[in-house]
């Protein structure tokens, strides 16, 4: 491929718009890791046979696409430009879509159910999980294919970089820092701000910054960053185009973990597509700027996706956080200034470039217009999972209350069970209970409640869900993960599991909250790094939520929601009839009982495994 | 500077200063477990917390780490401040009861029992307690990188590779040395030191020298000895052209910088495992240009001060990709870098002036620059052919093979006597020594011929002028040799002597014997052999030796005055142009030194006297130092110093007797 000249990408643009518009119809196979693991890549390989097989590869076209953050119900496939949506598509299914698909109708069967009115719902922008959300990072996820550089540039990749590439440094700057937008990645740190130090700082200094994406995402269950990166490699490249041409950097790393090999592959492809074009490299679209992105596979520890942590990681040093200041955007990667963004803080730069800070600002919370820390504009994308009817990768703008991201979007509680919290953040947020549902999700909002935004992750949880043990399970991660360089954070986390862990047991003594406030006191205040600083929210959001709970561990011995095992016991109730399903089912034969008697536990034999209640029709079992 | 208050006490402080070191001034003390002088400030222990109010907010830091770099209070004790040191404490002596500074400090802050119970207590009073200054002094100080971190969390512990035993550590015990607990100690010193404790202090000391100072100083760990190329160029003491001159105007292309960009492996490369100078450095992957393994990647190892100064600059060959190719085709053959270059610029300035032709050299143009003449005659000394094999002889006996086989005149033959550049038959090293009488005195005095290694006095000489008389020049040629020499003695390397000084070492009465280091040689000695000897003591014993030598050298013929006479090159100007090159220096001398009327008077004219003059100087100069070192007129030690050194041995005195 030659190398192309910024007047080439309208044509470019035009040709392959053109080419798909030849089509009747182009069959959108979700191929991100969920639902290539659902078995998507087959999918599409037979979708093409058959297409081929009945002379319609001409008229109907097939195209891997990313995630389209639906995963649980994969594999997803749409029909374009219709948008009908299909979910959990199987081998067998195919010949009937095509069928369909040639009527104009659509398979009935394949179709999502609401689960309100119990209707199927034909096409993807009435879905209520899709209808609320407000699509920039991901704007192309599910409609181009992410290995062919001409979709995404049919879709305007790189424009804002020809534009870029008129202005002057600072008035990139401008345009981030007016834009508002705040870090994605956990920090929150204003963007633009961040890229003026680096590029002030290598002014003052005269040196070459660089950039690094952040592609890390270490946090359990989040893989926002991955979608963005498998659906949409582009925007990344572009944001961190438009970066380095603004703070004058020649060189950039994405440091992605080595978990994500289609993450990874999707940007090798890009890189190289993007090479071939000249849109990376030297004289990049005939311009005398150069840029090239060099990838780096991160070993995986949670710690190394700190900033600090991941450029001496990068340098080949151990993964370990480092004292701040100086910033990286004074002295980072090699002790040159060095801006470091999270991936989808990468990918809304084009956009912002494109429409405008001021198309951005107007997004979101707060007003922006003085001061990016004055709101948080644009828009977030979480990873929803938990005990909710839709899990799934959701964008929605800054402002929206946690009440509509769990039940507009994501459906509400299944089984018809309770809300009881949600837990924001990553390993290190906090858990919001009921009284903040209408909370507006935002960077300020959520820290002043305790949790905080971190980079998406969003948890929810029913009422069976006991939240000493949710403090338990995390400060258990933040344990293991702390690098073990700072006494607060190392000893702190070691301290809070034991005290958690006596609690769940039943050994809970009084001042054990109020040591547990002490130790998270300490840790927030005198630890090295964020992990340590943050590390104690979720004792601290349960303790301030959740307090009774604790108190009813640690002065009665229970569990009010029936989870810690040597806090409950089980027994049968007057709705027992008799079936006889427990008794056989019980590993220990625990239970016994005539047919059609009551039965009855055996509290000395009972392990406490929850199968009796698990498999009981008549809620005979009960938990105490 | 900045003024800042501490607990309400007011300092002013450098830009940058730390507040760990600003309250130190104040002493104030601050717990800083983790933090060292001598290791990049680490941030681990977190003990040493403060509150500061920058004018914005009250925000807690860690001392040992915070740069000062404006108007702030700190609080090094507020309540919030002692409550989470304390806080910290009860963490840490939860987990290590028993050691005692953790101990120490928690009862300090009223921490005596922890409310926590550990999982993984630890009742030893050695045990680690994660500082990380092992495995920050191994790297920033040793440069080593043996030990590091394993494990996240609670897992963290101190290792080496795989947790093995890492063969690649050198045993410095550096990490010993430093550690707060004891929880790394050494379990064999082969060599077994009558007092290993003593001999540590010493080690550490100039371990932490090196770590803190050679950067600001020589910088003998980061570029070696190449770094003073420019600097004798600076001083017009660096050799060109066979010590004709002393700086050249294209010296700059054998600046160290480029060596620096050179040399690859960025580990400590010393003479021996253990060494905290480590000036080696290499050179890899170096394409070779010509000989036998012409197109081969090599390492080079080097190349050093001399080579560059002798294969460069004296040899008129400005190029430094020529000083590596010779320094690895001299070290392959054997040949010392010194020797040869030395030994080629006397035959290129013989070529130059006639007395050797190409028809006698085998058709190699043998003038200055010429590097690819110079390079064949190195393999020709290597292979042994050609003219090679008399340039490999050295100039001793090139002067002889020339004076014998070619025809040539006396005064041709007293020109190869004035530019020959050898004493008791060894090539000078690469110093320009004309203005500098002491020096001369340092080559020609030597024992073993021209070198340096006996005193390096131009600096104290010319530069600073602190020994201006015979009687101050010979206490030198005295003290330095003897004190040298112990070196030799003692199996060790003279650089860290002086090449890393210490900090208040110009406060000293007698900066240039950098009297802090002898006191450590003097610790050293008596550590490591049990025998108490004080400074003093330290000189005698390499006198003895140092007689002993000129003893034996006499016998063999040389020592004696004449053998220590030296080129009239090493003295003073030898050729009209090179008078009047530097007239304006020389003119002086003549008229403040010796009250010579120069009015009227020709180039020749004032060289020739200024010879005369120089001359006699370096005869008073020998009288004076052989006085100092109790010898007689000729040179020759007494019968009676060497009773009084207790060397007058029945073989000694025999051969004195012939004196
Ligand atoms: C323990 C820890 C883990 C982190 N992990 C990530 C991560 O996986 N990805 C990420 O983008 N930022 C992560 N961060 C935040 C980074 O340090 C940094 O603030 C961020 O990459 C900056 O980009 P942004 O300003 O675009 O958010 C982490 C921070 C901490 C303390
Ligand atoms: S706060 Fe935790 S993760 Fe951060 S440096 Fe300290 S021990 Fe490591
Ligand atoms: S399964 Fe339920 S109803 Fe049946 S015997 Fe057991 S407790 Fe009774
Ligand atoms: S909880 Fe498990 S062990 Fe106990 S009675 Fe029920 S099935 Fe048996
Ligand atoms: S003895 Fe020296 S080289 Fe070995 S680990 Fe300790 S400091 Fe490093
Ligand atoms: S071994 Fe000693 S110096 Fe090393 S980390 Fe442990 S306590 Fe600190
Ligand atoms: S991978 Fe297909 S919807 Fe997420
Ligand atoms: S001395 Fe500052 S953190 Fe240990």
């Amino acid at each position: 491929m030659n190398k192309i000249q910024s007047g080439d990408l309208n044509n470019i643009r035009e040709k392959r718009v053109h080419e798909i518009k030849k089509f009747k119809a182009a069959l959108m196979v979700c191929a991100g890791t969920g639902c290539v693991s659902a078995g998507s890549f087959k999918l599409k390989d037979l979708l093409e046979k058959e297409l081929k097989e009945r002379n319609l590869d001409n008229e109907y076209m097939v195209v891997p696409t990313g995630c389209n953050g639906f995963c649980a119900q994969g594999p997803i496939m749409v029909i374009q430009p219709d948008g009908i949506f299909y979910q959990k598509v199987k081998p067998e299914d195919i010949p009937e879509i095509i069928n369909k698909l040639i009527q104009g109708k659509y398979v009935e069967k394949l179709l999502y159910k609401d689960i309100e009115t119990g209707n199927y719902i034909p096409k993807m922008e009435n879905i209520k999980f899709f209808g609320k959300q407000q699509l920039i990072a991901l704007r192309n996820k599910g409609i181009i294919n992410p290995e062919n550089i001409e979709d995404a540039i049919a879709r305007g990749a790189y424009n804002s970089l020809v534009k870029a590439l008129k202005m002057k440094q600072q008035d990139i700057i401008d345009e981030v820092k007016g834009s508002g937008i705040r870090g994605r990645g956990g920090g929150g740190f204003p963007t633009g701000v961040k890229w003026e130090i680096a590029f002030k700082t290598s002014q003052e200094k005269n040196v070459i910054p660089y950039i690094i994406c952040n592609a890390d995402e270490g946090d359990p269950g989040a893989f926002m960053d991955r979608s963005i990166v498998e659906a949409d490699p582009h925007t990344v490249i572009e944001g961190m185009l438009i970066g380095a041409k603004a703070i004058g950097a020649s060189k950039g790393f994405v440091y992605i973990r080595k978990e994500y090999p289609l993450a990874l592959e999707r940007l090798e492809i890009a890189i190289s597509q993007a090479k071939e074009m000249g849109l990376l490299g030297k004289n990049i679209l005939g311009s005398d700027f150069n840029f090239d992105i060099k990838i780096h596979r991160g070993a995986g520890a949670f710690v190394c996706g700190e900033e600090t942590a991941l450029i001496s990681s990068i340098q080949g040093k151990a993964g370990e956080p480092h004292q701040k200041p100086p910033v990286p955007a004074i002295s980072g990667l090699r002790g040159k200034p060095t801006i470091i963004n999270n991936v989808e803080t990468w990918a809304n730069i084009p956009v912002i470039l494109d429409k405008g800070a001021g198309w951005f600002a107007d997004i979101g919370s707060g007003d922006v217009s003085d001061s990016p820390w004055n709101g948080s504009s644009g828009t977030k994308v979480f990873s929803l999972v938990g005990n909710i009817e839709h899990t799934g990768l959701v964008e929605v703008p800054m402002g929206i209350t946690l009440r509509e991201i769990i039940y507009d979007i994501g459906g509400g509680i299944p089984d018809s069970r309770k809300f009881k919290a949600v837990q924001t953040g990553g390993p290190s947020g906090g858990c919001l209970p009921a009284s903040h549902l209408d909370l507006s999700v935002d960077f300020d909002s959520l820290t002043k409640a305790g949790s905080m935004m971190g980079s998406g992750g969003m948890i929810v949880m029913d009422d069976k869900t006991c939240m000493v043990d949710v403090a338990k399970y995390f400060i258990s991660f933040l344990k293991d993960e702390s690098c073990g360089k700072c006494t607060p954070c190392r000893e702190g986390l070691i301290a809070l599991y034991q005290i958690l862990d006596r609690i769940t047991k039943g050994e809970g003594k009084d001042g054990d909250i109020e040591l547990m406030e002490e130790l998270s006191q300490t840790m927030s205040l005198a630890s090295l790094c964020a992990l340590g600083q943050t590390a104690a929210n979720p004792v601290l959001s349960t303790i301030k939520y959740f307090r009774d709970e604790y108190e009813a561990h640690i002065k009665d011995k229970k569990c009010p929601a029936g989870v810690c095992k040597e806090l409950i016991s089980y027994s049968v109730n007057e709705n027992c009839t008799g079936c006889t399903v427990c008794a056989k089912k019980c590993p220990v034969n625990a239970i016994s009982g005539k047919v059609k008697e009551k039965h009855i536990i055996d509290p000395e034999l009972c392990i406490k495994c929850g199968i009796c209640y698990e498999v009981c029709k008549f809620d005979a079992i009960e938990i105490k | 500077m900045i003024e800042i208050i501490i607990d309400g006490k007011k300092i002013e402080v450098e830009k940058g200063t730390t507040i760990l070191e600003a309250a130190k001034k104040l002493d104030i003390i601050i717990p800083a477990v983790c933090n060292r002088e001598v290791v990049k400030a680490y941030g681990a222990c977190r003990l040493c917390i403060v509150d500061v109010n920058d004018g914005n907010e009250i925000k807690m830091v860690t001392s040992c780490n915070y740069l000062i770099n404006k108007e702030i209070e700190v609080f090094t004790q507020s309540d919030r401040v002692r409550k989470t040191r304390k806080m910290l404490l009860e963490m840490m002596l939860s987990r290590w009861p028993n050691v005692p500074m953790i101990k120490q400090f928690a009862a300090d802050y009223g921490v005596t029992k922890p409310r926590m119970v550990h999982p993984l207590v630890d009742y030893s009073e050695n045990a680690c307690i994660l500082c990380g200054l092992c495995v920050n002094a191994c790297s920033e100080m040793v440069w080593e990188d043996i030990i590091g971190f394993a494990g996240r969390g609670e897992n963290r512990r101190v290792v080496m590779p795989f947790e093995k035993h890492y063969e690649a550590c050198i045993g410095c015990s550096t990490c010993a040395n430093i550690c707060p607990t004891g929880a790394i100690y050494m379990t064999d010193i082969p060599n077994k030191p009558a007092d290993e404790k003593r001999i540590d202090k010493f080690g550490m000391k100039i371990t932490e020298e090196m770590t803190l100072l050679d950067d600001q100083q020589c910088r003998m760990r980061e570029v070696g000895t190449a770094h003073l190329t420019e600097i004798m160029n600076d001083y017009d003491l660096l050799p060109t052209t066979n010590y004709r001159f002393g700086s050249h105007k294209e010296a700059g292309k054998l600046h160290s910088d480029f060596f620096k960009s050179k040399f690859t492996q960025g580990l400590p490369d010393g003479c021996w495992l253990g060494c905290t100078m480590s000036c080696a450095k290499s050179i890899d992957n170096y394409e070779l240009k010509s000989g036998p393994y012409k197109g081969q990647k090599v390492l080079v190892d080097g190349p050093e001060y001399e080579t560059v100064a002798g294969c460069g600059a004296n040899l008129g060959i400005f190029n430094p990709e020529f000083v590596i190719e010779a320094n690895f085709y001299c070290d392959t053959y054997g040949i010392d870098t010194i020797s040869y270059a030395t030994g080629l610029a006397f035959v290129m300035e013989c070529f130059e002036n006639g007395i050797l032709d190409k028809e006698k050299t085998g058709d190699l143009e043998l003038i200055f620059g010429n590097e690819e003449a110079a390079m064949e005659i190195l393999h020709q000394m290597g292979r042994g052919d050609g003219f090679g094999i008399i340039v490999g002889q050295g100039i001793r006996r090139m002067k002889k093979i020339f004076a014998e086989k070619y025809d040539l005149t006396d005064e041709q033959i007293q020109f190869m006597q004035d530019i020959g550049m050898e004493a008791k038959g060894l090539e000078y090293s690469e110093y320009v020594t004309k203005e500098s009488l002491a020096m001369q005195g340092g080559y020609g005095l030597a024992l073993k011929g021209a070198q340096h290694d006996e005193a390096w006095l131009i600096f104290m000489d010319m530069v600073n002028n602190q020994i201006p008389t015979f009687a101050d020049k010979a206490e030198a040629l005295h003290y330095f040799p003897m004190f040298r020499t112990w070196f030799g003695l003692m199996g060790l390397c003279k650089l860290p002597w002086n090449d890393v000084e210490p900090a208040d070492n110009a406060e000293t009465d007698e900066p240039a014997k950098v009297p802090g280091h002898v006191e450590g040689y003097v610790n050293f000695f008596s550590a490591m052999t049990g025998k108490e000897i004080d400074k003093f003591e330290l000189i005698r014993q390499s006198e003895r030796v140092y007689n002993f030598q000129r003893v034996f050298n006499f016998r063999l013929g040389y020592g004696n005055r004449k053998s220590d006479r030296i080129p009239y090159r090493s003295a003073g100007p030898v050729t009209i142009e090179e008078y009047e090159s530097r007239a304006e220096r020389y003119d002086k001398q003549l008229i403040e030194k010796w009250n010579y009327d120069i009015e009227g008077k020709t180039s020749k004219e004032k060289r020739d006297y200024l010879r005369k003059m120089r001359e006699a100087d370096y005869q008073k100069l020998c009288d004076a130092v052989y006085k100092r070192r109790g010898w007689d007129d000729n040179g020759i030690p007494t019968i009676e110093k060497m009773k009084e050194l207790g060397m007058d041995l029945p073989e000694v005195v025999k051969v004195l007797k012939r004196a």
